[in-house]
């Protein structure tokens, strides 16, 4: 089913793959919550790529024809699976910034202090031109 | 009692003066905050110099997350009724008090200030009206309500409903979604006849396309509020 050569190819992508995501994780650039996902895919990768006899087995017990038509199924489902994960979190994220944001708001808030001088110098003609434009 | 007016603004520079001004001249018993909605012009500047009350928002969150900043202020700092006013001078103030001895009187949860009863003052453009009547019949048929002006931005609401709101309130085209789920909730909800004006500056964030998407968005909105 494949030869040798792109089984070594394979360990050695996957392995390198593995190590890539572990050192993140370690210099803490990805959260492990969220690389749990894709360590258990590249896991069940090596799997596959050290005993290929447990893919036919797999495809024929699903009752699939070809062994690649499963792989082609599977990583599609498992993209869709990680995509939709990601939208739900970012709606959690998104209202979590939204109420961090309201507070940040009430702690900056300025009621009535006096500004700067120099600001005040800026802003003094404009204020008057908006404020006659509207006399008119 | 305590009423204040929260005053969202977003690009304001124009109309953020005549509309503080027009609440402290016309309803003098409301205290206001406005809420800069991360401006790009220096509407933050003139409201500082001015002396006005502001909640400053660091990243800019919208119609919705602008008004929810008020209400949660409103509800922090023990207001017993707090109303919505636009920063463009669409709204007036003279009309405030109406609406709030009407929801004291009728112990109301929320008082919208309607366009359509009296069909008085600046009405919107025709496909505008025709894209409220649509909100209104929709709303009617699922909860048998009558909202003449459901896409209205001037309501006042009371404790209760300043709660609500605090803690939930949609974020983009809030109003017909937020007034659904008021009735879901039994509520209880009024109109009060108001003038309004075309706005004093600024423009209108819907325009054709995002109008289509504002439709569809609201719609869906509404039909997902009736089956919480």
């Amino acid at each position: 089913m494949m030869t040798t050569r792109f089984q070594i190819i394979l360990i050695v992508g996957i392995v390198l793959m593995l190590l890539l995501i572990l050192n993140m994780i370690r210099k803490r650039k990805l959260e492990l919550k969220y690389s749990l996902e894709w360590l258990i895919v590249l896991v069940l990768l090596l799997i596959i790529a050290c005993v290929p006899e447990t893919l036919t087995k797999v495809a024929s017990t699903l009752g699939i024809y070809s062994p690649v038509n499963m792989i082609f199924f599977l990583g599609f489902v498992f993209a869709l699976i990680i995509i939709f994960v990601l939208t739900v979190t970012v709606s959690r994220l998104s209202a979590r910034i939204r109420r961090l944001a309201q507070i940040v708001a009430m702690l900056n808030s300025y009621m009535g202090e006096p500004i700067e001088d120099d600001l005040k110098e800026k802003i003094e003609k404009e204020v008057k031109e908006i404020v006659s434009d509207k006399l008119k | 009692m305590k009423m204040l007016a929260i005053i969202p603004a977003h690009n304001e520079r124009e109309s953020i003066i005549f509309t503080v001004e027009d609440i402290k001249k016309n309803a003098p018993d409301f205290d206001y905050v406005i809420i800069n909605d991360c401006s790009t012009d220096n509407t933050m500047d003139i409201c500082r110099y001015q002396g006005y009350n502001v909640l400053n928002l660091p990243i800019n969150l919208g119609i919705g997350g602008a008004v929810q900043t008020g209400y949660l202020y409103a509800y922090r700092n023990g207001y017993d009724i707090a109303v919505q006013f636009d920063g463009d001078g669409q709204h007036k103030a003279e009309y405030l008090n109406d609406m709030a001895k009407c929801l004291i009187d009728n112990q109301l949860d929320m008082v919208i200030g309607s366009r359509f009863i009296d069909n008085a003052g600046f009405q919107s453009t025709w496909i505008r009206r025709l894209g409220i009547r649509y909100f209104t019949a929709m709303i009617k048929i699922l909860s048998g309500k009558t909202i003449t002006d459901p896409t209205s931005g001037m309501r006042m609401c009371n404790r209760k409903t300043i709660e609500m709101f605090a803690n939930e309130y949609p974020r983009d085209y809030p109003e017909p979604e937020s007034t659904m789920r008021l009735i879901r909730h039994k509520r209880k909800i009024a109109e009060v006849p108001v003038e309004m004006r075309d706005r004093q500056g600024g423009v209108s964030f819907i325009s054709p396309l995002v109008s289509v998407y504002y439709m569809i968005k609201v719609t869906l909105a509404i039909l997902i509020e009736r089956m919480r």
